[in-house]
């Protein structure tokens, strides 16, 4: 038996976890339908696939979102995953699932999946037939993506870095950099059965003006990471942040550098994908606003040229959407995207050039760490700030870069903190704003950025 | 050319050549030396002083009491710092509280006094000084804002003052304490008489054991069949350490290692043996234990390898409950999270598999009301430790 088999063994011996038949799981991996797979979708390349986020406690409840979505000619099922479950707290997603089933009230904030376990999970899988994209937010991921793989759930977001620097406090990150090496090699082994099983990283980080740079650095290291441990189909993401050219500048860089990383670093057989997120900054509180905003996004996405868009809902601002609410966002998406055609490649060669270098930099100062494993480089790298993502909650977070946006809208560096830019770069990004004279105005204006969609 | 490894523990010593490990129980009539030489003196005469590395847990472990402003930042960041440095603590203090805090009566090796982030200032007054007056301690030490540390240091000659151990990001900077720590440490061992006399034998440095292991630790993966996030209890003839990964605590702490370390002083199958049973008696889920190992309480008054076996078995659970949730007064472990539990020390050469078993089904069933028990894994060889010397040995060379 190898290592590996053995650690599966001891993480899905859980208390709370279905009773987990390994022999099983592949025979039902091995014939499962592609249909199911993300990745056979995304070598179709026939669409701009849609897909919204949703989760609710009870099997009957997201199975009747499910049936929304099927209405509204979904693309991909979101399976989001509740806060207990993200902490690993199983004991107390029980317990709200136990309350929410009894009293017909959502006591939880998503699909505890551990607790209904496999079993239960698959039928609803299968039934749809649909790929099925797993959103959670989890450092330690190991017994939730068995259970979600085993369930029939193809696709895994997260990672390491975007999934602790943004949402954790201090949770230890060397330890996620080994939990998701696990996840990954769990997904790799799987994908030699059928289609790949798709990773996907999760780019917008804290949403709150992040610089192109860190998020393609970060993109590109989780990409690496993954196809380190054999992961064979990979989505690169990021979010809307507030000006098309930027994004479109991200985007074509992006791509780029995803595919000249992987090739670099053993992965030319890796499919890579681009993700785009919907607005993840706060939404306004007039629904028709929101509903324009949304749109706006979806523009974005097609000029973007992504392989799938994440989408948001007018109820945004309000908490957690109707499903009603949720699939009227997805039939729009999608005839939006209708009537998009014959859109233009659109490029801007001196902020690509300055972008790429900025990437370049910083993959180059990690790949530089003397460490002897590519995360553990990596790990060095953010502790020492030299990769540091503003507004971070993570106490290993450097926190020193600050940012604010030019008059284009464009997110610029404006103090790097021990980034290890370029002069020249670092030079054009401070060219491009005129900062207010003193620092509470410019500590206003960031703090003003808050509210930039509403 | 090969090494020799040596170990001496407060009830055995053990040696470690290539063709494997031995161990000696001490006579406590001779000095360390002197035994040792007795029991492997032949040993040593194969060996270069310089391959020669010795570690000791003998009588090992300094005291102190921390004086600090917050349970969430200073006391936390000093506490963190100490156990990780081998220093048990006996009390902390917290400085609001302080004059209704009785100082303790034993002497202490080392007051740590901390609080505030450097730029604020006046932290401390008179009420310091006074609580100090009935404080017995050899070193004191203070490691908080700077714009206190020349007052204090005139009211307290000799008080050495460190570095903040609280940056302006309310990180903990620990590295100044935790060297002035580890050396006062080292000082107390190689103070020791007996052990003074083991440069006889080596050239090398001799370090703690605890300090040992707990290099051992992000290698264990390697060597053994261990699944983080885990534990590893050390239990010997005196003292019991646990070095556990840092994902079973949430605390607001980045610190170099991934492991820290927990002592417990007076919790031991031999020279702490009565404090051991003083322990287990006070215990509210004791009785039940010894009921369920189908024993009677007099087992704890006999002298027979049986009643070493349960004592042993107590003090697994001892130690597991001491830092579970029920016990808020050292650090509290997420024990439902953790998938490996590694026993090292004298121990593993007394319990079997089966028995460390039937501690861990009781401890999860009746404590963490949970039927699924971590992964048990046992260091029969002391392979903990000696990875932890080749690897202290490898970064020396």
């Amino acid at each position: 038996m190898s290592l590996l088999q053995k650690e599966r063994d001891v993480i899905t011996r859980n208390e709370y976890a279905d009773s987990f038949d390994f022999d099983e799981i592949e025979d039902f991996i091995r014939n499962a339908n592609k249909e199911m797979f993300i990745s056979h979708h995304f070598k179709k390349r026939d669409r701009l696939l849609v897909q919204p986020r949703g989760g609710f406690p009870t099997y009957k409840k997201m199975f009747e979102l499910y049936e929304e979505f099927m209405k509204a000619d979904i693309d991909v099922l979101p399976l989001t995953i509740d806060s207990n479950t993200r902490l690993n707290d199983y004991a107390m997603a029980k317990k709200m699932l136990t309350l929410s089933e009894e009293n017909e009230m959502d006591m939880l904030n998503g699909y505890p999946l551990v607790n209904h376990g496999y079993r239960t999970t698959r039928k609803m899988m299968t039934h749809f037939n649909k790929p099925v994209s797993l959103r959670h937010g989890t450092p330690d991921a190991r017994l939730l993506v068995e259970t979600a793989l085993a369930s029939g759930i193809f696709e895994i977001e997260g990672g390491p870095i975007t999934y602790m620097l943004p949402y954790s406090k201090n949770f230890p990150l060397d330890k996620a950099f080994l939990y998701w090496k696990y996840v990954d090699k769990v997904c790799a082994k799987y994908s030699t059965l059928n289609e790949p099983i798709n990773r996907e990283s999760f780019g917008p980080l804290t949403a709150t003006l992040v610089p192109p740079c860190i998020v393609i650095v970060i993109q590109l290291i989780e990409m690496l990471l993954s196809i380190e441990e054999g992961v064979k189909s990979f989505s690169v993401s990021f979010s809307q942040n507030g000006s098309m050219m930027q994004d479109i500048v991200t985007s074509n860089v992006l791509k780029k550098l995803a595919r000249e990383y992987a090739d670099m670093f053993g992965g030319e057989d890796a499919i890579i994908n681009l993700v785009y997120h919907q607005w993840m900054g706060a939404f306004p509180r007039d629904k028709n606003l929101s509903d324009s905003l949304i749109n706006t996004n979806t523009v974005i996405a097609a000029m973007v040229r992504a392989d799938k868009i994440i989408i948001k809902t007018r109820d945004e601002a309000f908490g957690i959407p109707t499903m009603q609410c949720n699939a009227q966002s997805v039939a729009n998406t999608k005839y939006t995207l209708r009537t998009l055609k014959g859109l233009p490649q659109v490029h801007d060669a001196e902020e690509e050039e300055n972008l790429e270098l900025e990437v370049r930099a910083i993959m180059d100062a990690v790949f530089n760490d003397p460490a002897d494993t590519l995360w553990r480089k990596v790990f060095n790298t953010i502790k020492s700030g030299l990769i540091d993502v503003p507004f971070s909650p993570h106490i290993i977070n450097n926190n020193e870069v600050i940012t604010i946006r030019d008059e284009s809208g464009n997110i610029r560096i404006i103090e790097k903190g021990k980034l290890p830019l370029p002069d020249r770069c670092f030079a054009y990004e401070k060219s491009k704003v005129n900062l207010p004279e003193s620092k509470t105005e410019v500590i206003n204006k960031i703090i003003h950025d808050i509210g930039a969609m509403l | 050319m090969s090494k020799l490894l040596i170990d001496v523990g407060s009830t055995y010593f053990k040696v470690c050549q290539t063709s494997g490990i031995s161990q000696y129980f001490r006579d406590f009539k001779k000095d360390i030396y002197d035994d040792l030489i007795t029991k492997c003196g032949n040993i040593f005469a194969n060996y270069k002083k310089e391959d020669i590395f010795i570690c000791s847990s003998a009588n090992g472990g300094l005291s102190t009491l921390i004086i600090g402003l917050t349970n969430s930042f200073s006391l936390k960041f000093a506490k963190n710092i100490a156990f990780n440095s081998g220093i048990n603590i006996i009390d902390t203090i917290l400085y609001s509280k302080i004059e209704e805090s009785r100082a303790p009566s034993e002497l202490v090796d080392v007051v740590i006094i901390v609080g505030g982030i450097d730029g604020i200032g006046k932290v401390f007054d008179e009420k310091l000084f006074d609580y100090l007056k009935n404080v017995q301690y050899s070193n004191i030490v203070y490691v908080g804002t700077k714009q206190d540390a020349s007052f204090l240091s005139v009211q307290i000659p000799e008080l050495k003052v460190l570095g903040n151990i609280i940056t302006e990001k309310l990180h903990v900077n620990g590295g100044e304490l935790k060297e002035y720590l580890t050396n006062l440490y080292q000082a107390d061992i190689v103070g020791k008489e007996d052990i003074k006399h083991l440069y006889e034998i080596t050239a090398n440095q001799i370090y703690s054991t605890p300090y040992i292991v707990n290099r051992s630790l992000p290698l264990i993966d390697a060597n053994f069949e261990v699944v983080n996030p885990f534990i590893v209890v050390d239990i010997g003839g005196a003292t019991t350490d646990i070095h556990y990964s840092r994902d079973l605590v949430r605390d607001n702490i980045v610190s170099e290692s991934g492991y820290d370390r927990l002592v417990f002083k007076k919790l031991g199958v031999f020279k702490s043996r009565e404090t051991l049973i003083f322990a287990a008696k006070n215990n509210e889920f004791v009785y039940e234990l010894l009921s369920y190992l189908n024993v009677t309480e007099n087992i704890l008054e006999e002298e027979s390898e049986k009643a070493l076996r349960i004592l042993m078995q107590l003090s697994i659970f001892l130690v597991l409950y001491k830092v579970s949730r029920l016990n808020p007064l050292y650090v509290t472990l997420h024990l439902d999270l953790l998938n490996t539990i590694v026993l090292t020390g004298g121990i593993t050469k007394v319990l079997s598999y089966e028995e460390v078993e039937m501690i861990m089904q009781f401890f999860y069933k009746k404590v963490m009301n949970l039927h699924a028990t971590p992964n048990i894994v046992m260091d029969y060889d002391y392979a903990i430790w000696t990875l932890g010397m080749e690897n202290k040995e490898n970064s020396a060379s």
